[in-house]
């Protein structure tokens, strides 16, 4: 992964998590503070519903005190605890019970022996009091009471006689929740009995409910909303009995929802936008400097050299200044001392070539004034800095071959035999085996070894044709003669710089370079008028004129 | 306008022909007036209700004049020990009502109590001449009582205490209730001076003497009055 990338991200990520972190964090508080709001509602309710109930069902009790006094009532009763079979019995009973009903606008009435069975009852059935069928019917003492499809609220007091008990009396009131503000369900051993949920239909209730435990708080689903359901348990409703109030929590805060998703979406879209470009920005600020930092290193990795830094700006970053700071020192000192390492260098090979020219006082500086001679040329034809420097030092070597070159042939004042020819032309060839083995001395090779090759081929050791041969070599073997033909040899006097430059036109395209002989001219040209024109020494009387250049291998 | 008070009586005198040598009986006739309502009467939903089981509507019921119904419980009967010829009469339990409220019969009577309705009935009289409970029994069930002490007894029901009905005992024969218009006869009264008494459930008795001639009986007019002091009071005219 790149620098940039990791940067960004690393800034970024943690950011966004802390966002949405936070963004989560405020959602469940207020998901909370909602449910919290719902349950105190619902408590709320209940205690209200709990207080209307207690109150009723106080009044309900006084009620049927007085009634369970009632004279007729008990011979009734007693009527039909003595004829219990008796459908007379039974139907004088509900005639009492209905006009008592009549009277006092009661719902459900009914009797029930000391043991709890019910012996006859009357309900209201839309306009008619209807008697019940008493065979189903388990009344309570207190609570619900359920009679087909209806509930009724039921209240009840003994009726004695004397000091015994001879029944109970229980009064119904058809169970609403006309109480409740929120709504609400009555369930009976998980069924459901009564539900105002409003377009949810009793089964599917009694299936959301199933999940919960009785008497205890819990959430259920229906048609996608979720509902708090807190059972009420400041009543008792007889066994099996649970009443529900429920609150969906979605319509609660779906209006708080609804804001937060737009406030979330807003800021969440604003901070995202802030960061990504808050980390582009600080990622990039990091990052640049350091990029240059690579780029450059990568530069002097791919040269070789060790340029220093030298921004127009500085590095805001300290770390990064000190780096190019440190790496400027490093390049400068590894500069300083490969610059000594190469002056040393050329200093060993000025040496050696001073060596080999201190053999023979009439070679002394020969090599020296090739070097420099070859240097103007090669500097006049805009050769680059590595060739200058491969022209000067491999001029400087060109004739390191003589030394396996006896004095005798050297420096022998007559003329050569064959054989002493045929050896002096294997300098270059003993040159070149000398440098070969020693390392760093490879881009000289060329010039040692091919700087007496001509330009139509008849040069030596191996006739090279034109190009063939490196133009460094052909530079240096231009420059070699004209010194060889301008200095003096103990067999002849040197001729004069326009005698030479004449021999060198002359044998331009055959022996010589013809780019490189009208250069030299100029060179020469140039260099004599700086001088004054006592550049070589020059005299009419010792000029030769040469069917080549240098005839005598001797010169060169 | 006379206040409730003025009832004539009219001896409406009956000529009979009777036996050489015997008295003759005259019927005693005369007319009881009533302007004002005394009681109110309780309307009852019919027993088959109650097997059906619809509601019971109390606010309708049947029309009847309310004078004329408050005369047709006035009793008229002679006091005085006479012999008397016992009869049996019966008093029903229909529609959770005696039928009818007000029975007159001669001392010595017997009076049967079927149960009409398809529920139990009880019959019980806590009255100074006859004290009885006949118990609770059910529909087509009948009991009978012997009354022998002349007086008023009135009958209640244990299951429904809206039920209730006087039994006027009578001393003698001679007991009748005057009719929706208030006449009433008494047939064949041998010659004499009776008084003469009329009862009404809710004003009480009203006293008057008359006099029955051999081929005449004195015209008895009474007035079933409540004056202003509400204090029930017979005003003869004559």
């Amino acid at each position: 992964m790149r620098f940039a990338t990791r940067t960004f991200l690393w800034s970024f990520v943690p950011f966004v998590l802390l966002l949405l972190g936070s963004f989560w964090a405020i959602q469940k508080l207020v998901e909370h503070t909602v449910r919290d709001g719902l349950r105190s509602s619902l408590r709320q309710t209940h205690v209200s519903v709990a207080r209307v109930h207690a109150h009723s069902e106080l009044q309900n009790s006084r009620f049927l005190k007085i009634l369970g006094e009632n004279a007729t009532l008990k011979a009734g009763l007693q009527l039909l605890l003595a004829a219990p079979k008796s459908s007379d019995a039974q139907r004088t009973v509900e005639d009492q019970l209905r006009e008592i009903c009549e009277k006092l606008g009661f719902d459900f009435l009914l009797v029930s022996n000391p043991d709890g069975a019910a012996l006859a009852g009357v309900m209201r059935v839309g306009e008619q009091l209807v008697g019940m069928d008493i065979a189903r019917i388990q009344p309570p003492q207190q609570g619900f009471a359920t009679v087909g499809e209806r509930s009724y609220q039921v209240v009840s007091t003994p009726i004695d006689q004397g000091d015994a008990n001879i029944g109970t009396l229980s009064v119904g009131e058809p169970f609403d929740f006309s109480e409740f503000t929120t709504p609400a369900v009555l369930t009976h051993h998980g069924k459901v009995l009564k539900s105002s949920i409003p377009g949810i239909p009793a089964e599917d209730v009694e299936a959301a409910l199933k999940a919960c435990r009785d008497r205890s708080e819990c959430e259920v689903r229906l048609r996608g909303e979720t509902y708090i359901s807190l059972p009420m348990d400041s009543i008792s409703f007889g066994q099996g009995y649970v009443l529900r109030s429920l609150q969906s929590i979605d319509a609660a805060g779906g209006p708080v929802q609804g804001i937060l998703a737009n406030v979330f979406g807003i800021a969440g879209f604003g901070a995202l936008l802030a960061t990504a470009i808050i980390s582009v920005l600080s990622s990039q600020s990091i990052v640049r400097p350091i990029n240059g930092v690579v780029a450059h290193l990568r530069e002097s990795e791919g040269t070789g050299l060790l340029p220093e830094f030298h921004d127009r700006k500085p590095a805001s970053i300290q770390e990064i200044r000190d780096l190019t700071e440190s790496f400027n020192r490093a390049a400068s000192a590894i500069r300083e001392g490969r610059e000594s390492l190469h002056r040393a260098y050329v200093e060993f090979v000025g040496s050696l070539a001073s060596a080999l020219d201190a053999r023979d006082r009439y070679t002394a500086g020969h090599s020296r004034r090739v070097s420099e001679l070859s240097c103007a040329i090669a500097r006049a034809m805009n050769l680059g800095a590595t060739d200058l420097d491969i022209v000067k030092i491999g001029a400087l070597l060109h004739d390191i071959g003589k030394i396996g070159i006896a004095d005798s042939v050297l420096q022998k004042p007559g003329k050569l035999t064959n054989e002493e020819f045929a050896l002096i032309q294997q300098h270059p060839t003993i040159g070149r085996r000398i440098l070969e083995g020693v390392n760093g001395f490879q881009d000289y090779l060329s010039i040692v070894e091919l700087h007496h090759e001509d330009w139509n081929g008849s040069g030596y050791p191996w006739g090279l044709r034109g190009d063939a041969t490196p133009l460094p070599a052909r530079i240096v073997h231009v420059a070699d003669a004209y010194d060889a033909m301008t200095s003096d040899r103990p067999y002849r006097r040197g001729m004069s710089g326009e005698q030479a430059i004449r021999v060198l036109q002359q044998n331009t395209g055959t022996q010589f370079d013809p780019a490189i002989v009208p250069v030299l001219t100029r060179v020469v040209d140039l260099s004599q008028e700086l001088s004054g024109g006592a550049a070589a020494p020059t005299g009419p009387s010792r000029v030769h004129v040469l069917p080549r250049a240098v005839n005598d291998p001797r010169d060169v | 306008m006379p206040r409730a008070i003025s009832v004539i009586v009219n001896g409406c005198l009956l000529l009979g022909v009777v036996s050489a040598g015997a008295l003759r009986a005259t019927d005693i006739e005369g007319t009881v007036v009533i302007k004002r309502k005394l009681t109110k009467p309780r309307v009852t939903a019919p027993a088959s209700a109650y097997e059906r089981g619809v509601a019971v509507d109390l606010a309708s019921g049947p029309v009847l004049d309310p004078l004329s119904f408050e005369r047709s419980r006035v009793v008229v009967y002679l006091d005085g020990q006479f012999p008397s010829i016992p009869t049996t009469a019966v008093l029903e339990q229909k529609n959770r009502q005696f039928v009818t409220d007000t029975l007159v019969v001669p001392a010595g009577s017997t009076v049967s109590f079927p149960n009409r309705d398809p529920i139990f009935h009880n019959v019980f009289s806590l009255s100074k001449p006859k004290t009885f409970d006949l118990g609770n029994y059910p529909k087509d069930h009948t009991r009978t009582v012997d009354f022998d002490k002349p007086g008023i007894v009135f009958v209640n029901c244990h299951l429904h205490p809206n039920m209730s009905a006087a039994i006027v005992v009578s001393p003698n024969q001679w007991a009748t209730k005057a009719d929706g218009a208030g006449h009433f006869t008494l047939l064949d009264v041998p010659p004499g001076s009776y008084t003469i008494v009329a009862w009404h459930r809710t004003a009480g008795f009203f006293r008057h003497t008359v006099k029955v001639g051999k081929d005449h009986a004195g015209a008895v007019e009474f007035i079933i009055p409540l004056d202003e002091s509400g204090d029930p009071k017979v005003l003869a005219r004559r």
